[in-house]
């Protein structure tokens, strides 16, 4: 069988699964929206299109993920690139 | 505020706990972080009992690490394929200045080992009774992953009473 099919536990009968795969994906989902933000800026994405893709407004991604970004890849911002390049 | 009444070990314990908890992207801190915290500070009874039942650090951070896998795997998520895909800036690690606030079941351990604190008539606040608290959440993810590590809540109990007593002479 498939791994993938393998196992389908977190269904109604087990709630207790359901909600640590619940926190795990959480946990997973905040990492991969800051990975996947500072992809964008690093490939020269601004802030505004990545908030409006993202669907948030842009003081809000800023707020979200500059610093941190900034903290990982200091010097000058990468070159801006026009959208979806 | 209960920490004021923490011995130093204990306080140790707790601040291991938070960076524990900040290293493995854990948004709260929960009551297994307290768990890596006593491991990590490894200082008092509570440590010693933990490390007299071959239960380290390193092992327990990878057994938390594996629990969040298997939830994900439990619907049909599998984090390697995620780490793989976004590369090199995927980090589970909390960011600097993010907040991490005690989960209520952490709250509730650390509200516990005031509890056996004075239950045991101690004068103190220790890394032993945090590690009692910590028991006493059987339902917990502490606990839960002691059983994945082949070790009870009983044994350990046991063990650490059995290190109290020779501590005490």
């Amino acid at each position: 069988m498939d791994e993938r099919t393998k196992s389908r536990v977190g269904g109604p009968g087990n709630p207790r699964e359901g909600l640590d795969a619940v926190v795990a994906l959480r946990r997973t989902l905040e990492a991969l929206e800051a990975a996947q933000v500072e992809n964008a800026f690093v490939a020269g994405w601004s802030w505004a299109q990545i908030a409006e893709v993202v669907g948030v407004s842009k003081q809000a991604v800023n707020k979200k993920h500059a610093k941190r970004i900034r903290d990982r890849c200091p010097g000058e911002p990468p070159r801006r690139k026009e959208k979806g390049e | 505020m209960i920490f004021n009444r923490f011995a130093k070990e204990a306080r140790a314990c707790v601040v291991a706990a938070v960076e524990e908890a900040r290293a493995l992207g854990h948004d709260s801190i929960g009551d297994e972080d307290l768990l890596l915290g006593i491991l990590r500070a490894d200082k008092g009874v509570a440590a010693e009992t933990l490390s007299s039942l071959g239960v380290r650090l390193e092992a327990a951070r990878e057994e938390s690490e594996r629990m969040g896998y298997d939830a994900l795997a439990s619907v049909g998520i599998f984090l390697e394929d995620i780490r793989r895909e976004a590369g090199d800036a995927f980090d589970l690690r909390i960011p600097e200045g993010r907040r991490v606030p005690f989960s209520p079941r952490a709250k509730r351990v650390l509200e516990r080992a005031l509890k056996e604190a004075v239950g045991l008539r101690d004068s103190h606040l220790g890394t032993e009774h945090v590690l009692l608290g910590i028991l006493g959440n059987g339902d917990g993810m502490a606990v839960r992953m002691l059983a994945r590590m082949g070790v009870s809540p009983e044994t350990v109990e046991d063990r650490l009473f059995e290190l109290r007593g020779r501590a005490a002479g």
